[in-house]
């Protein structure tokens, strides 16, 4: 079976690495998510997840397509800040962010070309909503809320 | 006389969730406030709330937290 080596996958990615979003270790979303899949992914998550506050879904570019609560902007800089500090406290792209704080807990996620970013109750399931966050982007990065 | 088969059933159903509770109640006294960075591979790294990135960690998580509020009742 014929297979694409690691190293030409790696330079294709650094190719494409353009901003803080862009940062993706598995970034393969090339296609368009429209604002309305979003938003309906993002309330299906809300509706699986009795934790959650509040969650964002944004784009490589670190474009909100859907947010909770009417501000959109606020959760775009704020993500982009919560994963610039991320990654230069590391020598590589995070992939996943956990801070756990005594008002709640963040969780922000990177995963198929796009980002998450969850605010829940304190004690939330980390492994559980993880997969949640992960199970979102990729449903949506393969083509919209109906398969979520 | 041998219990019941249900009767031995639901007492280890019953001690399963015992178990869980008290795992539960065990982390929310344990747990403190906590930064964890995963990488791809599985690697992941814990920063102190007083180092500096930690510092910074919790400051834009403070503020992603203030954007939520109170989320739902």
């Amino acid at each position: 079976m014929a297979q694409t080596t690691t190293t030409v996958s790696q330079e294709a990615r650094a190719r494409d690495t353009v901003g803080i979003f862009a940062e993706m270790p598995d970034a393969a979303t090339r296609e368009v998510v429209s604002g309305d899949a979003a938003a309906a992914a993002l309330a299906f998550l809300t509706e699986m997840s009795p934790d959650l506050r509040g969650a964002a879904i944004l784009t490589a570019e670190g474009e909100v397509l859907a947010a909770s609560g009417d501000q959109p902007e606020r959760w775009a800089e704020d993500a982009a800040a919560l994963l610039a500090i991320a990654d230069r406290a590391g020598d590589e792209p995070v992939e996943q962010v956990h801070v756990a704080t005594e008002q709640g807990e963040v969780f922000a996620l990177r995963n198929a070309g796009l980002a998450a970013v969850a605010v829940t109750n304190r004690y939330a399931l980390a492994s559980l909503l993880f997969f949640d966050l992960r199970a979102t982007l990729l449903d949506l990065a393969r083509g919209g809320p109906e398969a979520v | 006389m041998a219990p019941k088969p249900h009767r031995v059933l639901l007492d280890r159903v019953s001690g399963y969730a015992d178990e869980a509770a008290a795992y539960m109640r065990r982390r929310r006294a344990a747990r403190r406030p906590f930064a964890r960075l995963y990488y791809a591979g599985g690697r992941s790294h814990d920063h102190a709330e007083d180092g500096a990135a930690g510092a910074e960690l919790f400051a834009a998580a403070g503020g992603l937290i203030e954007v939520a509020g109170k989320g739902r009742s």
